[in-house]
């Protein structure tokens, strides 16, 4: 029988990692490494600006034809006109520029009359301000102001 | 004292919490524009500034500790474990909330504007650190690679912050860090406001603390393991 003080301890080589598991490690990086790449691609690369305001549309309305584009502008009051495929309003631009919109699709709950919104679609020529827009999409402002103004108080005491 | 701040940790938090939905569902009144759909303005900021700032930053700092010689502590590199784990959770929690709060208001669930994008592209990469550490077994080595990656990562956070200024998005400015430091709500709504900001960053804390003690038990149980394994080759040389 062997003497407990005789055996040799020394330390030896951890097992290697089955292979198994580290493809699948592997495996999983790759797909990491893809969905990045997919969401650079169609995100900040197509759309690092997000839309084009009416004013640069207008600007450009030459070259960007009938292209299918983001547009963004402020829903003019009183020329909304709710329609069973949609509607259909004048948005306006920083400069005071003017575009039409027929709006296909139900527009989201939050739109209304002087609101920022983005709509999705096209010019329908390249001299025309009538655009054809498939969806509209309501761009809210940072500010929370109360419904009620009377009964909340602005940071510096006074009511809103 | 110290042991009485752990222990006050998760009550607190608690409480803070229900105070937060108590004010945001029933005392806050309803935004002019939004109506109660402004409600989730106590849940989606809180999250994510949690996300990426409180628990991003953590993993990121408790990185740069391991990377520096004075510093590098086995506690550092599973702090940096730890909250990248629970970074996930809330970069999870700040999609979900953002999507249910963009369908009504935008109309739409997602949009790929540099926002969302980039918190997406965050939300990637902190799955990756996770799936980098599985993929070695030597510690220090995991430990050095985990640490460079965070701080690699991290770049993105302020791409992230800076996105609704730099370019044009869907997404809302800063309400709160805004440029001219002007807060943007009012009244009661700003109150509710910081309290879900601390409340969601004490619950960043207390998960963290958590998950901390969980990793040491599982450090201790495998140094346990390890000293049975060698009593029992021992015993075997012996017969």
């Amino acid at each position: 029988m062997p003497d407990a003080d005789s055996l040799d301890l020394t330390p030896v080589a951890a097992p290697p990692v089955p292979r198994r598991g580290r493809r699948r490690t592997i495996a999983v990086l790759v797909v990491l490494v893809l969905a990045m790449l997919a969401l650079l691609s169609q995100g900040l690369l197509h759309s690092l600006n997000y839309f084009e305001t009416i004013d640069q549309a207008m600007s450009a309305r030459a070259t960007l034809g009938t292209t299918t584009i983001r547009l963004e502008g402020i829903v003019k009051s009183h020329t909304i006109d709710r329609t069973s495929s949609g509607a259909s309003f004048w948005m306006t631009g920083g400069k005071g520029q003017e575009v039409f919109v027929n709006a296909h699709g139900s527009p989201p709950q939050l739109f209304q009359a002087n609101s920022p919104v983005v709509v999705v679609g096209h010019f329908t020529s390249s001299t025309s301000d009538r655009f054809d827009a498939t969806q509209i999409l309501v761009k809210h402002t940072a500010s929370y102001i109360a419904a009620h103004p009377k009964r909340v108080k602005a940071p510096n005491g006074t009511t809103q | 004292m110290k042991q009485l701040s752990q222990r006050l940790l998760g009550p607190v938090t608690l409480v803070l919490l229900g105070l937060t939905f108590w004010l945001g569902l029933w005392l806050t009144p309803p935004d002019k524009t939004q109506g109660n759909l402004a409600r989730l303005v106590y849940v989606h900021p809180a999250v994510a500034w949690v996300a990426l700032y409180v628990s991003f930053g953590t993993a990121t700092i408790a990185s740069a500790l391991y990377l520096w010689k004075r510093t590098r502590s086995l506690v550092m590199d599973r702090v940096a474990h730890c909250a990248m784990e629970v970074s996930v959770v809330f970069i999870l929690l700040t999609l979900i909330t953002g999507s249910i709060w963009g369908r009504p208001t935008w109309g739409v669930w997602w949009a790929w504007d540099a926002r969302l994008t980039s918190t997406a592209i965050l939300g990637v990469f902190a799955l990756a650190y996770l799936a980098l550490r599985r993929a070695n077994d030597d510690a220090d080595l995991r430990a050095r690679r985990g640490a460079v990656f965070a701080l690699l990562a991290a770049i993105n956070v302020p791409i992230i912050h800076f996105s609704v200024q730099w370019w044009r998005t869907l997404h809302q400015g800063a309400t709160v860090f805004t440029a001219d430091r002007t807060l943007l709500i009012h009244g009661l709504m700003a109150w509710t406001l910081l309290i879900s900001f601390v409340a969601f960053t004490l619950l960043f804390f207390w998960l963290l603390r958590a998950r901390y003690r969980l990793e040491v038990l599982r450090g201790a149980r495998y140094q346990v393991a390890l000293d049975e394994a060698l009593v029992q080759r021992r015993r075997e040389g012996v017969r």
